[in-house]
């Protein structure tokens, strides 16, 4: 479980200061998939980043699975699986090296990451280039290793920045029922997006961001509710204020 | 410690399989370096050889006033050639080494019993040009000049001892290993850069390479300590280049094995202990070598502007040489504790076959080990700022 409260994040710029993220809190619980939803540039990125201690907060605290972040970081990385917004891979190490080198950073012995890797080829269809060099590898093929390595240590808690981002139909499909495989194992599960389709299709629960506040919390249904539309799109541009961003 | 060694693996693992990184380390910086020092040795040799032994070119102004010098000359390896218009000019631009010209009056003196003047013309800021050339003239006009003194001496009766109050003898107690050569110039600088930016390619590759190709995020998303990660690439790089040098070093006695030209200079032939000796004397170098480069390629923000500091590491291994160029001094012991001036003075004993003591040892590699501690802790510290992954 993931509880966030009263995030603060800004950072110095050629222009002046910029608040990133301006007092976001949040629960994502176990076995849910809860969306970070947002226009680009509403701080979800800045938001993750502090949850998986690449930064720290100017104010607020992290608890992943009652563990503070910032006086154990080391702790709380090891369990977290992050997809980052970055998500390179080393080009001349196959997508198995790739993947067990990972494991092997989480401490799991040889024997462990084999027999992830093999769950997770078959969960994500990655058999036709799991043994070759990552160069000159699609998009699609770079996510889905890049999740692989991501999950190989079997995280509790999951975070995952844009994870359908530049993805074909196929492969968005077979991503979104593995993700609701690892909802159903009881995983704790937090995306961010600014596609609102995709949010609505997957989230048990949606945080919507606007200008580093959070500016809506609740199930699809009580996003309805709350703002007196029928429709999740609807809702969306009213809870943000603007359509901007959302359907780029 | 675990992680710090399955980092290092991956490193290396992942440079052995770049191609343009191999070619480099192993197969043109092992041939370049004993290539270029044989063939400016052999040069050398063979210039040297021509300067001393072929016969000495030297136009003569003035050749019919002085027949007799001049056949002279002829006699001993002189080849006498007409006299240049412009024979200063000839020689400022080195199309002459040297002229002679001899006085418009030599005759007349010569006659009278006054000394007669002959003038050697030859350009001083040459030393290595034509050098040679000029003092062998000069050893060849002297040889001429007391060979005719001591003939008017006889002729008047003196004993020609008379006229030499001081013989001077000369003894070089130089071990054929200490000759000044070209190779105990050129050496240290040369391996001290080799291993000083050695790893410049996987440094810059594991660390700017790495966050510009955003795979440093996820790896800083792992609970692995960053002091270990940034331990671990300093490890990578240093190891990298320690195989590179082995491998010069061995070709590098493979190729003077092979070509063991005329006139080689002693310091070439340097046996397995000797090589040892080198590869210790260097190792803190490669070490701080390696962490210089990880901590300027983590402070830059792009791989770009980290390969931009390369001129300037490129300078700091030469500083020492120079200053020793410039300033040639008596070795003293804190100077081996000064990275760089200690390796160079401790490379140029063991060209020299000296011996190097036990405390000197100590000092130079315990100074220079301390040395690649404060900046291994810099580097760590700058891995540690939080624009390190997110800056790119």
């Amino acid at each position: 479980m993931i509880r966030v409260e009263g995030l603060r994040k800004s950072f110095q710029t050629r222009t002046g200061r910029v608040q990133a993220v301006d007092g976001v809190s949040f629960v994502a619980a176990d076995g849910q998939i809860t969306g970070l939803l947002g226009p680009n540039g509403a701080g979800k990125t800045t938001t993750l980043r502090m949850l998986y201690t690449l930064m720290s907060p100017d104010s607020g605290r992290v608890l992943v699975d009652g563990l503070d972040a910032a006086s154990e970081p080391t702790r709380v990385r090891a369990c977290l699986g992050v997809l980052p917004d970055a998500r390179g891979i080393y080009k001349r190490l196959t997508a198995r090296e790739n993947i067990a080198y990972f494991g092997a950073l989480h401490g799991l012995d040889a024997r462990l990451i084999a027999e992830r890797t093999e769950r997770v080829v078959s969960a994500l269809e990655m058999r036709d280039f799991i043994d070759r060099r990552a160069e000159g590898f699609s998009q699609g093929q770079r996510t889905k290793t890049a999740i692989a390595r991501a999950l190989v240590h079997a995280p509790r808690n999951v975070l995952l920045d844009e994870p359908t981002n530049g993805l074909d139909v196929m492969t968005t499909r077979s991503l979104r029922n593995f993700l609701l495989e690892q909802r159903a194992a009881g995983r704790c599960m937090l995306l961010s997006s600014h596609i609102m389709q995709e949010v609505a299709r997957l989230c048990d629960r949606i945080v919507v961001i606007a200008h580093g506040h959070v500016v809506a919390d609740g199930t699809p249904d009580e996003l309805r509710e709350s703002t007196g539309c029928a429709n999740l799109e609807d809702a969306f541009v009213k809870a943000i204020g603007s359509d901007e961003g959302l359907f780029a | 410690m675990r992680a710090l060694w399955i980092i290092l693996r991956k490193e290396l693992l992942d440079a052995f399989r770049d191609r343009r990184m191999l070619l480099v380390a192993f197969v043109v910086i092992p041939l370049a370096i004993p290539l270029v020092l044989a063939g400016t040795n052999a040069l050398s040799a063979r210039k040297q050889t021509r300067q001393l032994e072929g016969p000495l070119e030297l136009p003569v102004i003035g050749a019919e006033r002085a027949p007799n010098l001049v056949a002279w000359l002829q006699s001993h390896n002189v080849k006498v050639l007409p006299a240049p218009r412009d024979a200063d000019a000839a020689v400022r631009t080195q199309e002459r080494d040297v002229v002679l010209r001899i006085d418009e009056k030599y005759g007349e003196d010569w006659r009278s019993g006054r000394p007669a003047s002959v003038e050697v013309i030859f350009d001083s800021s040459r030393p290595l040009a034509s050098g040679a050339t000029v003092a062998r003239l000069g050893g060849l006009l002297d040889g001429y000049s007391s060979t005719v003194g001591t003939l008017r001496l006889v002729a008047r009766g003196i004993h020609p001892a008379v006229a030499n109050p001081l013989q001077v003898g000369t003894r070089d107690v130089a071990t054929p290993e200490a000759r000044f050569d070209l190779s105990q110039q050129i050496l240290p600088y040369l391996l001290l850069l080799l291993a000083f930016i050695g790893g410049l390619q996987l440094a810059v590759d594991a660390t700017a390479g790495e966050r510009e190709r955003q795979s440093l995020e996820p790896l800083l998303a792992t609970p692995v300590a960053r002091e270990s990660i940034i331990s671990a690439k300093i490890l990578a790089t240093a190891v990298f280049s320690l195989l590179s040098i082995a491998v010069t070093l061995i070709a590098y006695r493979l190729v003077f094995a092979v070509v063991p030209a005329r006139g080689m200079d002693a310091s070439f032939n340097l046996g397995p202990g000797g090589l040892l000796q080198l590869f210790l004397i260097i190792l803190p170098i490669v070490l701080l070598g390696a962490t210089v480069l990880t901590a300027l390629a983590a402070f830059a923000r792009s791989y770009r502007e980290a390969q931009g500091y390369l001129p300037l590491l490129m300078f700091l291994p030469m500083i020492p040489s120079l200053v020793l160029m410039v300033a040639p001094v008596r070795t003293q012991l804190w100077m081996l504790a000064v990275p760089f001036l200690s390796q160079n003075q401790m490379i140029v004993r063991v060209l020299r076959s000296e011996r190097i003591s036990a405390l000197d040892w100590a000092v130079s590699l315990g100074a220079s080990f301390a040395v690649v501690g404060v900046v291994w802790w810099i580097a760590a510290r700058l891995y540690h700022r939080e624009q390190l992954a997110t800056s790119s």
